[in-house]
């Protein structure tokens, strides 16, 4: 929580950026008629970073900037949304996140991202990785992995946890850096108990007869090649016996609380999350996917805005009663965006150019957009900011030196991000 | 269904004695170059642990007791050469070596031609085909997906030249350029421009996709390169590279080995048993060929009621044969590289394969990583390296002679420095005086888990085991309004795992709970007939996931009110398992399954190696798993049952088998005593015997080699 590990010329490159970037954010902020604070004010001061916490929702597929966080009213890439009054002046999303748009003094917005990959695997790979993905050569860490390798582990629960699909790899970080996998949310994971017929104390008797036995393999053998077993064992049965599994349990929780997350996958998604980081998880991944809208781009958003508003709403309504919001970082992020042009089959198609995400809490300036895209979103029009960028904001957020190298099989050192620069107008 | 058909090559005979006589020379070798290390020789293993490690090694599981039997009736005197030589002829042998080659080759089953490619390497193993031939044959091949199974391998990289330039050195010569793809090689000599060279060999070559009525997919050979120097996009006057191979070659026509490899090869064009499909064959002479082939049922396919079909076939495929000819033109350039890469002259050839095998067998190579030769990283035995390496090269490329030297020499045979300084044992260790620990690979623990548990079979009587669950399923609530929203229900999407019904449960992710622990096998003969399979799939999977997703998505009506009510509904089933060998899975498995999580490598990044740590995820799945639970508990018809009830009771002798199934070795005097205790205090003999097991099967000593 200090910022020993971040060398000072970090900052100095940043604040230069800083400068600059804030003559066009206040160019772009009194555009919008939201209010601007002086970063200026902010620049010589050094950054506590105040991030715990990150609640990451992946949107597979490229979900539409146009139809969610960046609308354009009036012009024919609107589509058939129209934007919604929210509670801070000047800044809109669109009308599928009615209840959202009530919580937006919470919430920061990127509406300027300019991505470089339109295919689904390479976006995919880079927005969740920070780097490109070189075909064959090297697996490089999810954001999660470089959150778990960072920040020491809090509580019994493990520190990146992934649910509903697959999250990024571990890559060079190594197994202790992947994702601990919930299949579905409020299903009971068979492995976190004996099986079915073994009762507790049948179960207990058996691992310290193993103990016992594994106690005598390891004096036939050089003791050290077997340690790291044990321990596995170890972290397996403490973790069976954690008070803390209770956060897993969604299904047992009231149906009003599950009713105003919208009960889904999804929203039991977003509150298993909220559960699991008051037990300490560092990174929670919730994936969603079903944003490839070649087609009938309409109403599979409004299904997705039926389905994401309650439970992103709640989510951060409840971090921020719980007081929470501070130290827990929420990030709706997607492949790419979609085309502004409509096709023929009233669908959008790819579009990496300029698109959009949402940022929400864990030091993240409250009812900020940074950056612009055009007129109609094709590309950025302001502050355009690099993928690597948002990765590096979430290090920057948690006080992780995203510049720090680590060795890679390639005999290589590698940057935990692919250089990017933390957007620093969201922290002021 | 192919024309081309594989060369059988008649397996080499050799006596024992010139394996002996091999491995006795490595074990000089590595002597001399040891010597002035601060070691400490351990002692060879005794043969009940010989016996385990070959099985392990040879066809990826432990033996079954009937086995221990046999391989103990053997004469002591030639007991272990006796095995290696059955184990190297076994059925299962293919399949534990095909693992190997998957890891080494990529092989990835979501890729066009994935599937194919596995059951190619798969039969080659099989059939003996010498490894020049296969590596030959991977570089050079253009055809279609599936029925020219050797361009999985091009379409595995998307006949990209730059991707495959970069495989092709680090796999079959252990050299890892990639890097030099960018820049010049920061610790070796490989400029950018070499790369290039060694990429404009592939320069020509295209994927392509065609959809004449079906999509299919193919690699073929354009008249352009797509390589161009100098790299930068911007640049004037970029220009095509000029293939050029990255080092000389030296041509020893005296090389002792490569004589030996002509003697051998002149004597095997001899006895040739099939030939190839000769080009200016006559249609009429291949459809013959083929009818007949298909009475034969040499297909593989129930010819019972397909015969028609095929001869229907095989006049379209006929007709199309001038047209392919020409459409799948060889690649001349990539033949030349292929020649070049494999000659018996090129010893970094042999080397690079001779290393990874080694490491595979030993846990470290001579040179690590195993395909990293520089020339700072150099092998810790240049000579011994050089040995082997040249044997194989005089075996004809044979995988199973160079596994049997390996296994004849004392270096496999020695076990572990239990007891010694740290130093000297991790010293003896890279001096390969000393085993390292290995823990079995996941795919072979799977299946280890399936034969000591006897899961191959039911084996519980019918209905003894039947169980009520209780599902909770979530249900709209009639009449609340109509308003009422319906997640959608997931549908199978065929898109990543085709012959595995487990996709299913995957579309929006991964299986979950106890199906990571299941696997299906593919049909590895309807992989090399893909022609009638694939493309059906693959005409599905134009539609990426998500976007199958999303359309349903739009598909659901708008709905805004949220009401549901939970229902829980009673299922009663047959609780009486089996399970799969994992060694025919789709490849790799899903993230969270047990293959995975104990190591298997995704197979996407080069010089990615199994990770055999182990984790918390691993133990959670031994300790509570239910292929563990079910290995463990008795069931009335294994022979364990009629050792601990009934007339025949002995519990002595159930132990010992016990033991013997799951350990491979009989248990000591202290041994039995506590097992007896263990099982008195157990609620019943049966139970305690699960618990034992249970207790056997998670110990270090399952999972680790003798």
């Amino acid at each position: 929580m200090s910022n020993k590990s971040t060398p000072c010329n970090d900052y100095q490159i940043s604040r230069r950026t800083m400068l600059s970037n804030t003559m066009l954010g206040a160019a772009a902020g009194t555009f919008l008629g939201m209010p601007v604070k002086s970063l200026l004010a902010n620049a010589g001061v050094d950054h506590k970073p105040k991030c715990e916490h990150v609640i990451l929702f992946w949107c597979g597929g490229g979900m539409s900037h146009l139809d969610t966080w960046d609308p354009k009213p009036g012009r024919p890439t609107q589509g058939e949304f129209s934007p919604i009054k929210s509670t801070v002046p000047g800044m809109q999303i669109t009308q599928i996140f009615p209840r959202l748009s009530q919580q937006l003094h919470n919430v920061a917005l990127i509406r300027s991202i300019a991505g470089t990959n339109g295919a689904h695997g390479r976006a995919t790979y880079q927005l969740l990785t920070s780097y490109n993905q070189v075909a064959g050569l090297l697996l490089h860490p999810g954001i999660g992995s470089i959150v778990s390798h960072e920040k020491p582990r809090l509580g019994d629960l493990p520190a990146y946890i992934s649910i509903t699909g697959q999250a990024p790899r571990a890559g060079y970080l190594g197994q202790k850096c992947e994702s601990y996998f919930v299949g579905r949310p409020g299903e009971p994971d068979p492995y976190l108990a004996f099986p079915q017929g073994i009762t507790k104390v049948r179960g207990n008797k058996r691992l310290e007869l193993l103990a016992k036995y594994n106690a005598k393999n390891r004096a036939a053998r050089p003791a050290s090649e077997f340690a790291a077993t044990e321990q596995s064992i170890e972290d397996a049965t403490s973790l069976m016996r954690s008070p803390a599994l209770k956060a897993f349990e969604v299904d047992k929780v009231d149906p009003e609380t599950l009713g105003r997350y919208g009960d889904t996958d999804f929203g039991r998604g977003a509150l298993l999350a909220r559960r699991l980081v008051e037990k300490g998880v560092r990174f929670v991944q919730i994936n969603r996917g079903g944003f490839d809208t070649h087609g009938n781009n309409f109403p599979a958003m409004e299904n997705h805005g039926a389905v994401m508003d309650p439970a992103l709403t709640s989510l951060i309504e409840d971090l921020d009663v719980r007081g929470m919001l501070d130290t827990t970082m929420v990030i709706v992020l997607s492949e790419f965006g979609r085309t502004p042009r409509i096709n023929n089959n009233a669908g959008r198609d790819h579009h990496a150019p300029c698109f959009s995400c949402l940022m929400a809490g864990g030091g993240i300036a409250k009812g900020a957009v940074v950056g612009a895209s055009d007129i109609d979103g094709v590309q950025p029009a302001d502050r355009p900011v690099k993928v690597p960028d948002i990765h590096a904001t979430i290090c920057h957020a948690m006080g992780i030196n995203h510049r720090k190298r680590v060795m890679t099989p390639l005999d290589r050192k590698l940057k935990l991000v692919d250089g990017g620069k933390p957007v620093m107008e969201l922290f002021t | 269904m192919r024309l081309t058909t594989l060369l059988v090559i008649a397996a080499v005979i050799s006596g024992l004695a010139s394996f002996t006589k091999a491995a006795n020379q490595v074990d000089r070798l590595l002597a001399s170059e040891n010597k002035g290390k601060k070691i400490q020789v351990a002692p060879v293993i005794n043969d009940w642990a010989f016996m385990r490690r070959a099985y392990v090694d040879l066809i990826g599981r432990i033996p079954r007791d009937s086995e221990i039997r046999q391989y103990m009736k053997w004469p002591a005197s030639d007991r272990r050469t006796k095995l290696v030589d059955t184990l190297v002829q076994h059925d299962r042998f293919a399949e534990r070596w095909t693992v190997f080659f998957a890891d080494m080759l990529r092989i990835r089953s979501n890729r066009t031609g994935g599937n194919s490619l596995l059951a190619f390497v798969n039969k080659s193993i099989k059939e003996g085909m010498s490894y020049d031939e296969l590596a030959g044959r991977l570089i050079s091949a253009n055809g279609k997906a599936g029925s020219t199974p050797e361009v999985g391998w091009i379409l595995g990289d998307d006949a990209d030249p730059m991707a495959l330039a970069g495989a092709t050195a680090q796999i079959f010569l252990g050299k890892r350029m990639s890097c030099a793809q960018c820049h010049d090689h920061p610790f070796d000599k490989w400029t950018q421009e070499e790369f290039y060279n060694l990429a404009a060999f592939f320069g020509k070559t295209r994927r392509v996709e065609s959809s004449f009525g079906r999509r299919m997919v193919y690699t073929t050979e354009s008249k352009e390169s797509s390589v161009l120097w100098p790299p930068e996009l911007d640049a004037e006057n970029r220009k095509p590279r000029k293939p050029a191979f990255p080092y000389e070659v030296k041509e020893d026509v005296n090389d002792h080995h490569v004589k030996q490899l002509a003697l051998l090869r002149d004597k095997e064009a001899r006895k040739k048993t099939i030939t190839e499909t000769d080009p200016d064959k006559l249609v009429e002479d291949v459809l013959g060929d083929i009818d007949s082939r298909a009475n034969k049922g040499t297909l593989g396919v129930d010819t019972s009621d397909s015969v028609l079909n095929i001869a229907t076939a095989a006049k379209e495929e006929s007709r199309k044969l001038k047209f392919e000819q020409e459409l799948y033109m060889a690649s001349e350039l990539r033949g030349n590289l292929a020649k070049w890469i494999t000659s018996p002259h090129n010893k970094q050839f042999a080397r690079a394969f001779v290393n990874r095998v080694w490491g595979e067998l030993m846990g470290s190579g001579f040179v690590n990583p195993l395909d990293d030769f520089t020339e700072t990283n150099i092998p810790s035995h240049p000579k011994t390296l050089d040995y082997i390496s040249a044997e194989f090269v005089a075996s004809g490329f044979d995988l199973r002679s160079l596994l049997k030297t390996i296994i004849a020499s004392d270096a496999y045979q020695r076990s572990h420095l239990a007891g010694a300084d740290k130093n000297v044992r991790i010293e003896s260790e890279s001096a390969f005086v000393a085993s390292r620990s290995r823990r079995m690979i996941s795919e072979v623990m799977y299946d280890s888990i399936v034969i000591a548990g006897h899961l191959e079979q039911a084996k519980h009587l019918k209905g003894e085991n039947v169980r009520t669950v209780y599902d909770r399923v979530r249900v709209r609530l009639e009449g609340s309004g109509e308003d009422v929203p319906v997640e959608p229900t997931p549908i199978p999407t065929p898109a990543a795992q085709p012959n595995m019904t487990m996709a299913k449960k995957a579309d929006l992710g991964v299986p979950t709970g106890y199906d990571l622990e299941k696997t299906i096998e593919l049909d590895f003969n309807k992989a090399l007939m893909a022609d009638e399979e694939a493309p059906k799939v693959e005409m599905l999977m134009v539609k990426s996931k998500e976007q199958i997703e999303a359309e349903r998505m739009a598909a659901t009506p708008v709905r805004r009110t949220y009401k549901y009510t939970y229902k829980t509904v009673p299922r009663t089933f047959d609780d009486n398992p089996s399970y799969n060998s994992s060694m025919r899975m789709a490849t790799p498995a899903p993230r969270p399954h047990f293959l995975r999580v104990f190591g298997q490598p995704s197979r996407e990044g080069l010089g990615e190696f199994r990770n055999q740590q182990s984790s918390m995820r691993q133990a959670l799945m031994m300790i509570n798993g239910k292929m563990i639970h079910e290995a463990s508990r008795v069931g009335k018809l294994e022979p364990m049952y009629r050792l601990i009830t009934g007339r025949t009771k002995n519990i002595d002798k159930a132990i010992t088998l016990a033991y013997r199934e799951i350990l491979s070795r009989e248990p000591n005097a202290e041994e039995t005593r506590d097992a007896k205790e263990l099982l008195a205090a157990a609620d019943s003999e049966l139970d305690g015997m699960a618990d034992l097991r249970w207790v056997l099967l998670n110990c270090h000593e399952f999972k680790f080699l003798p």
